[in-house]
């Protein structure tokens, strides 16, 4: 029986090809949308983590409160209160904290024989390397010796040494760093591997000198901007800020004067922000699904009127209400059902597109095709309903004599 | 007895406005019968067919169909009854005009729950060689004559195989040696023992059943056996 009234259904949809297909638009529209706007939500997003988590999900950093300027007072950052001593001090206090650095930089003018370029001069200590998981190519990195030492050595990111030295070979060779209306002199001891363009923006063009060279020859302070610290693991992470606030807290006075964010709060910001948004799209796509669904419900409309003669034969031959029902949700089902597998190809398209042009990962889940799919069938019943009751109800006599 | 009806009214409300279609009809017709109705027209014959048919209930008396009284069923059972027990033949042929015409005679099959496809196209056509169509299954009804239009109809009506085959002006969209024909096919329904009603209001046809009931202005004006 089932069989038959689908056939039935199919018929009647072949019957009028170009307005099934316009009723159909709607859903068809609406699924597509919503395939394609999951599908670029997650890509955009899995591109995004990646990033992230390539650097680690277990980084951490520490930086200065700031104090909020309330009734006539000025807010202001605190400074002047990240020491060394005081990385020393988290990481034997605080037993989730792995390694830990000082995050000092400055900017400056390197100069190479007739080469130039302005760019970011990085302090580091040892454990840059594996905090960043970032090592050199060529050469060595910033030595222990060269932290306590305050030496003048620098080691260039790939993309600065191509700047700086595009014929020689850098190892070894003499860079001037002009910074704050001075000039300093370093030997390059090494050169990083090439990473590409990470979340960080470009570390390819930076360069890498001891922090204390920056803390003690250059800026003359002995305060650094915060710290990056690295949790023992992964897991440890949560831990590690906890144990960080706690004595920080304490060895400060305040809760006010730092912050901590680790990696993992990132993550979790960009993911709800992506998610709000692919929301919010999806909603939208919502809407035009339900606009599908009055088209529908329209031409379902319709099509009970210029049946009902039809539908007068089907009864007074014995069909029951519920037969004409089914035969009517079944025609809008199917109706909503193809658009609905249209729509899946249709996104699948778009979603291709995009995710070539955005340079990111296809994702398109089994999850957003069957819920998008679900929904469209869903519309199909809700908005068959009404036509079909009001064909299953038809009076069989006066339906007989409709003209 | 097939059928009794006891004092049948209807009446159709149209706002203020009534119109009294049956005002108190009473006959009995017994299995195997040939009867025809006859009668002006707007006498109420079609309003009658249509109670007789299940299609429609009285708003007053009873109709009694092999002594179950189906004025007060519900309408799934209507459907049911219309399904099993009668095959309405009408004027206008009412055949689905998308359907070939083997599909169409399967209808009632269908909504009989009859299981399988196959099984159903079988009795089908069967039926439909019954009535001398057994050449013509897989075409549509525009594609055959009104005459064997009615002939679909009246297969579609014994597949079935309902005790009481009603027909209201089957003859009605037909000329005189088609409907003849026709005629011809109720009679030798009736021979092989249905019972069968039908509606007309030409004079030749009716004098060919064996019982002729006149009707005017909703009441039984004369009820005679013929030979
Ligand atoms: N659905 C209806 N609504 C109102 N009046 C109707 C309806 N059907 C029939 N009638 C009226 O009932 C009377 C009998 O009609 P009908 O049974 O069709 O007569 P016949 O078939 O003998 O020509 C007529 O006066 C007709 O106008
Ligand atoms: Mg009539």
């Amino acid at each position: 029986m089932i069989l038959e009234i689908l056939r039935m259904a199919f018929d009647s949809l072949t019957v009028n090809k170009l307005r099934s297909f316009l009723s159909m638009l709607g859903i068809i529209i609406g699924v597509g949308a919503v395939i394609a706007i999951v599908s670029v939500g997650s890509g955009a997003r899995s591109q995004v983590t990646s990033q992230i988590s390539q650097l680690g999900s277990n980084l951490i950093t520490i930086s200065p409160g700031i104090r909020r300027g309330t009734s006539g007072r000025i807010s202001f950052t605190a400074t002047d209160l990240f020491t060394m001593e005081l990385a020393a001090q988290i990481r034997q206090n605080c037993p989730s904290v792995g390694r830990i650095m000082p995050n000092v930089q400055t900017s400056g003018l390197l100069i190479a024989g007739s080469n130039n370029y302005q760019t970011q001069v990085v302090g580091v200590t040892p454990v840059y390397q594996q905090i960043y998981n970032f090592y050199p190519a060529r050469g060595q990195f910033i030595t222990e010796e060269h932290e306590a030492n305050a030496i003048n050595v620098m080691v260039l990111g790939s993309g600065l040494a191509q700047e700086l030295f595009p014929e020689t070979d850098p190892l070894g060779q003499t860079v001037k760093l002009f910074a704050r209306n001075r000039n300093y002199l370093f030997v390059v001891v090494g050169v990083m591997e090439e990473k590409g363009t990470g979340a960080w923006g470009n570390i390819e063009n930076q360069a890498f000198i001891p922090a204390s060279v920056i803390m003690k020859k250059i800026n003359n302070r002995k305060y650094v901007n915060g710290y990056t610290a690295q949790a023992v693991s992964a897991a440890a992470a949560k831990a590690a800020v906890g144990e960080i606030e706690y004595f920080l807290t304490r060895y400060l006075g305040s809760a006010d004067r730092f912050r901590v964010t680790s990696q993992e709060q990132l993550l979790e910001t960009i993911t709800q922000v992506t998610g709000t948004l692919s929301l919010m799209l999806g909603g939208i796509a919502g809407i035009s699904l339900l606009v599908g669904g009055i088209g529908i419900m329209n031409i379902m409309l319709v099509s009970v009127t210029e049946r009902t003669r039809e539908i007068g034969i089907r009864k007074a031959l014995g069909a029951k209400s519920r037969h004409i029902m089914a035969q009517f949700i079944i025609e809008a089902l199917t109706m909503s059902g193809l658009g609905g597998l249209l729509g899946i190809g249709l996104g699948w398209v778009g979603a291709v597109g995009v995710a070539r042009i955005g340079g990111w990962p296809l994702v398109v889940t089994h999850t957003s095709i069957l819920v998008a799919f679900s929904f469209s069938l869903l519309v199909g019943v809700f908005f068959g309903i009404y036509p079909a009751r009001k064909a299953s109800k038809l009076d069989p006599v006066i339906a007989l004599s409709y003209e | 007895m097939l059928i009794q009806v006891v004092n049948l009214q209807k009446i159709y409300r149209m706002g203020p406005v009534q119109v009294e279609a049956l005002k108190g009809v009473s006959f009995q017709i017994e299995a195997g019968e040939f009867v025809a109705i006859i009668g002006p027209s707007g006498s109420g014959k079609s309003t009658l067919m249509h109670i007789l048919g299940c299609l429609d209930q009285p708003t007053g008396g009873h109709y009694y169909l092999e002594g179950q009284d189906v004025s007060t069923v519900s309408d799934n059972e209507l459907a049911e009854i219309r399904n099993k027990k009668i095959g309405f033949v009408f004027q206008q042929f009412n055949l689905l005009p998308k359907a070939n015409i083997l599909q169409n005679v399967c209808v009632p099959l269908i909504y009989g729950g009859v299981r399988g496809r196959r099984r159903q196209l079988k009795l089908a056509e069967e039926a439909l060689r019954q009535v001398g169509l057994g050449d013509r299954l897989h075409h549509r009804p525009n594609e055959i004559s009104g005459g064997q239009k009615q002939r679909v109809a009246i297969a579609r009506a014994l597949i079935n195989n309902p005790s009481l085959i009603l027909a209201d002006e089957p003859t009605g969209n037909l000329d005189s040696k088609t409907g003849q024909e026709i005629l011809g096919i109720f009679r030798h329904l009736n021979e092989e023992g249905h019972t069968i009603v039908i509606v007309t209001h030409d004079p030749e046809i009716a004098k060919q059943a064996r019982r002729v009931i006149q009707i005017r202005d909703g009441l039984v004006q004369k009820d005679e056996v013929i030979a």
